[in-house]
């Protein structure tokens, strides 16, 4: 068998292992066990199946950004390309993971194919480094993982404003409270499923890789369409099998929340995520979320670590420059052992 | 009421139910003090017994228990427990010191003794029956519940200040007690005094729900 086939062989089980993981760290469905609406079994397998079917059937726009179209003109990713791009944002999550600090495997995944392609550029493919990437685009999804938390937290912000002026204030008892709470939990379970499904949308480093390997000819349509249906399994398998320990983790520490704060939290979110999604914008599920969570915060007058927010920004910001730097390094690595 | 009725109520009504059950009792004790002063023994007795013998809680409780967590509540399941073990405590402590009081009979040192005891006993009667309409407020009116709560707390420091100030007079009195009289009266205004303030430590527990559940106000 052929290098190229091994390496294609790899890079697709890397993509399905990419779906499972991303399944076992989706932490949405948490609001939904902390509020006990439904059984925990019941809520894994509503939470997989959305974020399979929005993998399966909405992720095409962003899958084709981040495989295609963020590359320049008449350059395609080639197997040790996306090889080196999985290695660095794996690399980098890692460490991130170990060093406590939540990092997005999106920002990882664009910085890496900017090294990489960068590196192709200046020592390999005799290209024009301005023209390597398409730097439009790139562009635009910088901008947006900029814009998607700061519309998150004013979305939030003035949802709770609105919903808390003219309904929330006006309970008055216990149990007034907490019947509008069950009613919120309903309106819950709905925004999670609708988070879900952009959840799965928006995973762009795993489509993307499908994508890739789909204008570059080592796919055909058909496989590419049948990988991705079989990372929306994966993605459902995460959730049911891996992912139920952080979910349950967060959920525990979540009982005190109310229904109403999990519902704007996640319609705000998952609306950012939409509107990202059907730009074909790959954004961070997660800094969304946690814009939206310091709205609500804001809105509510609580107290905010601002010190652990400027650290958790200035890692945002470091992850696209240091997996860049790692991609760069690793494609480089395997240019000076002459595999490609 | 028959058990029947009993497991037929929610469980808002049962803590209301529990609540208007203690304060009774709670009444009937400080009704018990007051035939103590005017050497009425036998109402006092009575009305003692009253306190003590009472089995109702017992349904009362395996009622609430059987429903709240059977409840579908979201999240005021836990706030509700809690509410209701606090009024279980305040219906010990009542119990405890009706227990105490039966021990011996009591006749007081002088009018001024019992004029004083009659003060607290108001300012008890008042701080009780203000927590009752408190925790009765707390299903439909919370804000209600936090005001009653603060008048809790004032009233309670000035039955403390009362308190001690009795106490003071009580260790200072130019006669000599029987050693059973002195411990009496010291244990029947220090249980006042508890009494108290378990009530104003409930109130504390009202207000941290209300500021809780009116986060959006």
């Amino acid at each position: 068998m052929e290098l190229t086939s091994i390496l294609v062989i790899i890079l697709v089980i890397m993509g399905i292992t990419l779906a499972f993981s991303i399944g076992a760290n989706d932490e949405t469905l948490s609001a939904l066990v902390g509020a006990n609406i439904t059984k925990f079994k019941i809520a894994l397998i509503i939470g997989g199946i959305a974020t399979g079917a929005g993998m399966i059937f909405l992720s095409g726009g962003v899958g084709k950004m981040v495989g295609e179209n963020i590359l320049g003109e008449g350059i395609e990713y080639t197997t040790f390309m996306l090889l080196s791009v999985l290695i660095s944002s794996i690399i980098w999550l890692i460490i991130g993971s170990f060093s406590g600090i939540p990092l997005s495997s999106t920002h990882s995944t664009i910085g890496s194919i900017f090294g990489v392609i960068l590196v192709f550029s200046l020592f390999q493919g005799d290209v024009d480094p301005t023209t390597a990437l398409n730097y439009e685009i790139l562009s635009s999804v910088v901008i947006s993982w900029f814009l998607s938390p700061i519309f998150g937290f004013l979305f939030t912000y003035l949802l709770f404003k609105i919903i808390s002026k003219f309904f929330l204030s006006r309970l008055k008892g216990m149990n007034q409270i907490e019947k509008s709470e069950k009613s919120f939990s309903w309106l819950l379970l709905i925004a999670v499923i609708f988070a879900e499904i952009w959840v799965g949308a928006n995973s762009a480093e795993c489509i993307g890789i499908f994508h890739a390997l789909w204008s570059n000819g080592s796919l055909t349509l058909i496989e590419k369409d049948f990988f991705v249906v079989i990372c929306g399994i994966f993605v459902f398998l995460g959730i049911f099998i891996a992912g139920r320990y952080v979910i349950k983790n967060l959920a525990s520490q979540m009982t005190d929340a109310r229904p109403c704060e999990g519902f704007i939290i996640q319609i705000s979110s998952s609306i950012i995520l939409m509107i990202c999604t059907l730009l074909s914008l790959p954004i961070s599920h997660s800094h969304v979320i946690v814009f939206c969570i310091l709205g609500l915060n804001l809105a509510q007058k609580r107290e905010i670590d601002y010190r652990s927010l400027g650290k958790m920004a200035i890692y945002w910001v470091l992850t696209f420059f240091i997996a860049g730097i790692l991609g760069g390094m690793i494609y480089m690595g395997f240019l000076s052992v002459s595999l490609i | 009421m028959p058990k029947k009725e009993l497991k037929k109520m929610k469980i808002d009504e049962i803590t209301q139910y529990f609540m208007n059950k203690t304060t009774k009792q709670n009444m009937k004790l400080i009704r018990a003090i007051g035939h103590l002063i005017i050497e009425d023994f036998e109402e006092f007795e009575k009305d003692l017994k009253y306190v003590i013998e009472t089995k109702k809680e017992e349904e009362i409780k395996r009622a609430f228990e059987s429903k709240i967590w059977k409840s579908k509540m979201m999240f005021s399941k836990a706030d509700r427990v809690l509410v209701f073990n606090r009024i279980n405590k305040i219906r010990d402590f009542g119990e405890i010191l009706a227990r105490k009081m039966l021990l011996y009979r009591v006749v007081f040192p002088d009018e001024q003794f019992k004029n004083d005891i009659k003060e607290i006993l108001e300012l008890l009667k008042t701080v009780l029956l203000d927590l009752a309409s408190a925790v009765k407020s707390i299903g439909k009116d919370l804000e209600h519940s936090y005001e009653v709560s603060q008048k809790i707390k004032n009233e309670h420091l000035k039955l403390r200040n009362k308190a001690w100030e009795l106490l003071s007079k009580l260790y200072n009195y130019e006669m000599d007690f029987l050693s059973r009289t002195f411990l009496y009266l010291k244990d029947l205004i220090e249980g006042i005094v508890i009494l108290a303030d378990v009530a104003e430590n409930f109130a504390g527990y009202l207000q941290f729900l209300a500021t809780k559940y009116l986060i959006f106000e």
